[in-house]
């Protein structure tokens, strides 16, 4: 078993990484081996592996081979439409991907929380020309199969989960607040996810908190310097949103 | 939409600039920033020397925030996308006044947002 705890050590490069950033990036291999609700470890770590099959592709380097999980055809299609082909994301694609076989809107929203946490954490390697953190090994276990029952449609393509509507299970998820950003919400479906999402959006940005004050104790980049960061990679990704 | 939201009282941020090479963003060190952005998320053969040019301007430090936000907006991003998360009906209204001038609603996904709003 590769245990975490020694990787994302950072010492050996040439940045000066944060060690919660570090920490985030750990906590995210740890949350990427482990059952989820729809996904068992093994094929979470073949979601994460095809993800990097599909930057390989996109940037011409040789193949690094699949996960050790067999996907859905769907699932392998959807991953790299994700990643390599964004802007012609569609609805009717959504649609057609979650009615295909072995797929469901949980299982594709739990698939999706892998992606782009895997994905994250790779652009940031890839931007400081770091090698890429080898995948943990899967942890043995069964998904657990729990939909939140207080899911429903409220907009976004998958159903999602109110403020109002949070059961116990995942009373945390929004961290207490009446009112969340609609990216929490859209992962919803999966709690884990916006775990995940809270906690490397908390590392890589700002936490929830920061900003809502002036305080960015962390920060290096004043906050108008990573807007104008944050909306260039949007328009890069024609992302309309 | 995030770019127009996030331009609220920071009056010093030029919107055309954080589209257009061409147009000064009006942010200290948006050159380099932008330059940085831009080889990242377009795997060019620029990335190093971008790197490089932000960490003269701006120092080690900076480059690991660059490159912390490039990955967290990389990631925010494919969700938006891949949830189809509409657009209020606030900020469709309000975002009527620039969009268009920016070039965003050329963007195919604007479909996917403003479909539910």
């Amino acid at each position: 078993m590769t245990s975490t705890a020694a990787m994302f050590s950072y010492a050996d490069t040439a940045w000066p990484v944060l060690e919660r950033t570090a920490e985030a990036h750990r906590r995210s291999w740890d949350m990427l081996a482990a059952p989820g609700e729809w996904w068992t470890g093994a094929e979470r770590i073949s979601i994460a592996a095809e993800c990097r099959r599909a930057s390989a592709l996109v940037d011409g380097l040789p193949d690094p081979g699949p996960g050790p999980a067999e996907l859905p055809e769907a699932a392998v299609f959807a991953i790299h439409k994700l990643i390599g082909d964004l802007p012609n994301v569609t609805h009717d694609w959504y649609d057609e991907t979650i009615s295909a076989e072995g797929m469901s809107d949980a299982r594709y929203i739990e698939m999706l929380g892998v992606v782009v946490h895997i994905w994250s954490v790779d652009e940031f390697h890839r931007a400081l020309d770091i090698d890429l953190e080898p995948l943990p090994d899967p942890i043995p276990g069964e998904p657990t199969q729990v939909r939140p029952s207080g899911a429903r449609a409220h907009g976004s393509w998958p159903q999602t989960i109110l403020p109002e509507d949070l059961h116990e299970s995942e009373a945390d998820i929004y961290g207490g607040m009446e009112r969340t950003s609609n990216v929490r919400a859209a992962m919803s479906l999966h709690p884990d996810s916006v775990r995940w999402l809270t906690d490397l959006f908390d590392a890589h940005y700002l936490s929830w908190i920061e900003i809502q004050s002036e305080q960015e104790p962390f920060r290096v980049l004043t906050r108008p310097q990573r807007e104008l960061v944050a909306a260039r990679v949007s328009a890069l990704n024609e992302c309309f949103y | 939409m995030l770019l127009g939201r996030n331009s609220e009282g920071n009056e010093a941020l030029n919107l055309n600039g954080t589209v257009r090479n061409e147009v000064d963003s009006g942010i200290e060190h948006g050159d380099v920033l932008l330059r940085f952005s831009d080889a990242a998320v377009g795997r060019s053969d620029d990335l190093a020397a971008a790197r490089e040019a932000l960490s003269v301007a701006m120092g080690p430090d900076a480059v690991v925030d660059c490159a912390a936000t490039i990955a967290n907006f990389q990631r925010m991003v494919r969700i938006a996308d891949g949830c189809g998360i509409p657009l209020d009906p606030f900020s469709r209204e309000e975002s009527a006044k620039w969009r268009d001038g920016l070039g965003i609603d050329n963007f195919r996904s604007r479909g996917n947002t403003f479909s539910q709003a």
